[in-house]
């Protein structure tokens, strides 16, 4: 009966949903700006999750346990804001049957453009390029990972009480 | 000199069966968000008389699979929010619901032990 494996499933969701608020929060400080280190205006980013690996959730239960999978894919670095540096800080191996962010993966869509050609950064045909990313959408998902984080939140105290209640059985 | 009884032996499988719950409930909670996941379950009734039947050596893994009559969302995901909170609440009753009767178990065999001092 491993009680303190739960916790880390739950641990991973609040890690990972942790890091969808961080990457809707660079999204919306850069909504407006036009030039990055590598020259273009700044793309949108999107956290992509996958189920952490291992065995599968069956075998783990058994206490054969999974390996877990190794921590983030690699989106290209050029483009990555802080979000994905902090993502990748997080350490490898989540647990299995949790989540882990597969990678922060950059928008490959055309940018906004704007005419403008006093700005410092137009083109010869005096358009700016802006990061096409919209308010409304990043509130959404962040409303989103809101949600997930409280209702993993809950599953933590439900599971830390559950320990604490076994517990009672020496006294 | 045997200190569990039948009863703690079962109380200890349902135990075992009441954390797996609050398991599989907290990994479908984990992927909420997590685009073409489907819910695992099992059917804690029919684990548990398995358990109960089998004999005490034999230790005969958890039946998981995929939950029918939950419906997807665009992205593939079918993890409803609101029946793994229930879940989770039932499996947190489970087991303290367990661990009480455990208790009362154990306190019964600490009297009889202590039944000469009387």
């Amino acid at each position: 009966m491993n009680l303190f494996g739960v916790m880390d499933i739950s641990a991973s969701a609040l890690q990972a949903e942790r890091v969808r608020a961080e990457v809707v929060a660079a999204n919306m400080a850069n909504a407006e700006t036009t030039r990055t280190a590598d020259g273009g205006p700044y793309r949108r980013q999107h956290v992509v999750f996958q189920e952490a690996g291992g065995d599968g959730f069956a075998a783990s239960l058994l206490g054969s346990g999974g390996s877990g999978s190794a921590g983030l894919g690699d989106a290209d670095d050029a483009m990555l804001p802080a979000a994905s540096r902090l993502a990748s800080g997080m350490g490898s191996a989540a647990a299995p049957g949790g989540v882990e962010v597969a990678g922060v993966v950059a928008d490959q869509s055309a940018p906004l453009e704007r005419y403008d050609p006093q700005h410092p950064d137009a083109g010869p045909d005096g358009y700016v390029a802006y990061p096409d990313i919209e308010p409304l959408t990043e509130m959404v998902d962040l409303m989103g990972a809101t949600r997930s984080y409280g209702m993993n939140a809950t599953a933590v105290q439900a599971e830390k009480n559950m320990v604490m209640s076994s517990l009672e059985i020496l006294k | 000199m045997q200190v569990t009884t039948a009863t703690s032996d079962a109380l200890e499988k349902y135990l075992d069966l009441a954390s797996d719950q609050m398991k599989l409930t907290a990994e479908n909670m984990a992927n909420i968000d997590t685009p073409g996941y489907k819910t695992q379950g099992f059917s804690f009734e029919r684990e548990l008389s398995q358990a109960l039947d089998a004999s005490a050596s034999t230790q005969t893994a958890v039946d998981v699979a995929s939950v029918d009559g939950l419906t997807s969302r665009p992205d593939g995901n079918n993890v409803s929010m609101d029946r793994e909170g229930m879940q989770l609440a039932k499996a947190q009753l489970e087991f303290r619901a367990g661990i009480a009767l455990l208790k009362s178990e154990n306190s019964r065999v600490m009297n009889a032990i202590h039944a000469d001092s009387k």
